[in-house]
């Protein structure tokens, strides 16, 4: 055993990877060899930095929450692939190429978000193919590229534009509702958002609004639009899994307590569930929210008074 | 610190189950080995977000192959090996955007450091004793950059889940031997790159 040997297998020592004889050996060179003595000095220091670096650890909510969105995907899997492509809302866009008058209208309801239908206009000092109305009306959204015409002093500027749109129809209308499920998910203004889930609510049995609604409770950043939705979704606590699942979400990682209290009191129809129980138990025990501990364990105590 | 796989008598049964379609043998299997899945995938993308991602994929990746399953090895180092090459794609898209490693963006879309987010859980530990373990923090986790995916997932398994390199190996579909060289090679990075900030 050499020096070279000793510090290309200094690591392994130090996470308990060397055979016992080569262990042996090691230490026993370190006590008569300086330079190595101090690279494994050095080594000790630097796996206790290491050790010393703070890490994120797994909480039980995130676990929870972890193993409930996992149950979600598993049961579309195996189940109801129909759902699927309300969950995704490119699939939604994709349906929305098929009707153009449709797409155009995204822009009026403020999504924004790159939909955008391509012009190339030969430009010249005498006009080009878009009149100065239509040049104000239409909104610019971005120029992709200026090319100067050689020998002549024509250019070529392609730019995307969106021109406003309005449309009108019933709640019912497929149309309508599909703008309602998008405006509901992606707006920028919270109050367009909360609007659109107003008039959803009303068509709760519809799978797509059911899906929308589920995802406002869970992902919508403004918790008025997460309350509007999740009263919205507490008459199918029971019926529905998902709506259930979502609620449990809420219940524990909502960072606003007036959601979760909300999701608790929807929950509290559905507490012989052995998935709520566990929920309801674990919250009763460990939940920095007072109102969230106490109310757990009420429900809890009613669950096991009812069995 | 995760053990070196539970029993793998009783694991054969579950899998059996599941191939055959028992969902509950499955939920079993994803109870037994699930934590050590999430852990690993929080260590390394430092984001709740992205390891429920992580997690999410790894088993369903399981679900949908768990009829392949030829129990030429055990299922935690199956279900490793899949969460092991998750992480690693996630870390390679990560190094393409050259992100800073300890600034995380939340839900809201608001920058924060993560390591802001630490509580020091030691007793006793001083403002300036904090601030210096913060500061260390942000060093350790700019030194874990300069690591390739693949060492920085061997180090990962090694220093902080603390598995043996032979099952590193298995879950990385290659040998202890090359788990070692790469393990090797991890520390005198981290080494030299720690020297270079002091």
């Amino acid at each position: 055993m050499n020096c070279d040997w000793v510090q290309e297998n200094i690591a392994l020592y130090m996470y308990n990877e060397l055979a016992d004889d080569a262990r042996h050996e090691l230490e026993g060179h370190v006590e008569r060899c300086s330079e190595c003595a101090a690279e494994l000095k050095a080594m000790r220091a630097f796996h206790g930095e290491m050790s010393d670096m703070p890490q994120l650890e797994v909480t039980p909510n995130l676990l929870a929450s972890a193993r409930i969105q996992l149950s979600e995907a598993l049961e579309n899997v195996q189940q109801r692939r129909g759902w699927r492509w309300a969950l995704d809302p490119m699939a939604l866009l994709r349906q929305m190429r098929f009707s153009p008058a449709l797409a155009a209208v995204i822009f009026m309801v403020g999504f924004g978000g790159g939909i955008g239908t391509m012009y190339r206009m030969s430009a010249s000092l005498h006009g080009g193919s878009l009149s100065v109305e239509q040049q104000q009306e239409a909104s610019i959204s971005g120029i992709r590229n200026i090319v100067q015409e050689p020998g002549s002093s024509h250019v070529r500027i392609d730019y995307e534009r969106a021109l406003p749109e309005t449309v009108r129809g019933s709640v019912s209308d497929p149309q309508i509702q599909a703008l309602l499920v998008m405006a509901s998910r992606s707006a920028a203004n919270s109050g367009l958002r909360m609007d659109s889930l107003a008039l959803l609510r009303q068509k709760p049995d519809d799978p797509a609004v059911r899906e929308s609604l589920v995802y406002s409770l869970r992902s919508d950043s403004n918790p008025g639009v997460r309350l509007k939705a999740e009263e919205a979704l507490t008459p199918m606590v029971k019926q529905d899994i998902r709506v259930r699942n979502a609620m449990l979400e809420s219940l524990l990682n909502d960072n606003n307590p007036g959601v979760r209290a909300g999701a608790l009191k929807a929950l509290e129809t559905v507490r012989d569930d052995t998935g709520v129980r566990q929920a309801l138990t674990q919250l009763a025990k460990e939940d920095p929210n007072e109102f969230i501990r106490q109310e757990s364990a009420r429900v809890l105590t009613q669950a096991t008074g009812a069995e | 610190m995760v053990g070196q796989g539970p029993s793998r008598v009783n694991d054969a049964e579950l899998i059996r189950a599941a191939q055959q379609g028992d969902h509950a043998a499955f939920e079993e299997l994803v109870r037994q080995y699930d934590q050590p899945v999430l852990r690993l995938a929080l260590h390394l993308t430092g984001s709740e977000h992205e390891a429920k991602d992580i997690y999410q994929e790894a088993f369903l990746k399981a679900y949908r192959n768990l009829g392949s399953f030829r129990f030429e090895c055990s299922f935690y180092t199956w279900i490793y090996r899949i969460v092991s090459n998750l992480c690693m794609d996630y870390l390679r898209r990560k190094q393409v955007r050259k992100e800073d490693p300890s600034v995380r963006v939340s839900s809201e879309g608001e920058e924060f450091d993560l390591l802001e987010q630490l509580p020091d859980q030691r007793a006793g530990a001083s403002p300036e004793q904090d601030l210096m373990r913060r500061e260390l923090g942000k060093r350790i986790a700019r030194a874990l950059t300069k690591l390739t995916p693949r060492e920085r997932m061997v180090f990962e398994m090694k220093h902080y889940q603390g598995l043996k390199l032979r099952t590193i190996g298995e879950a990385l579909n290659t040998t202890e031997e090359t788990a070692k060289n790469t393990l090797f090679r991890a520390t005198q990075k981290l080494r030299a790159a720690l020297a270079d900030l002091k």
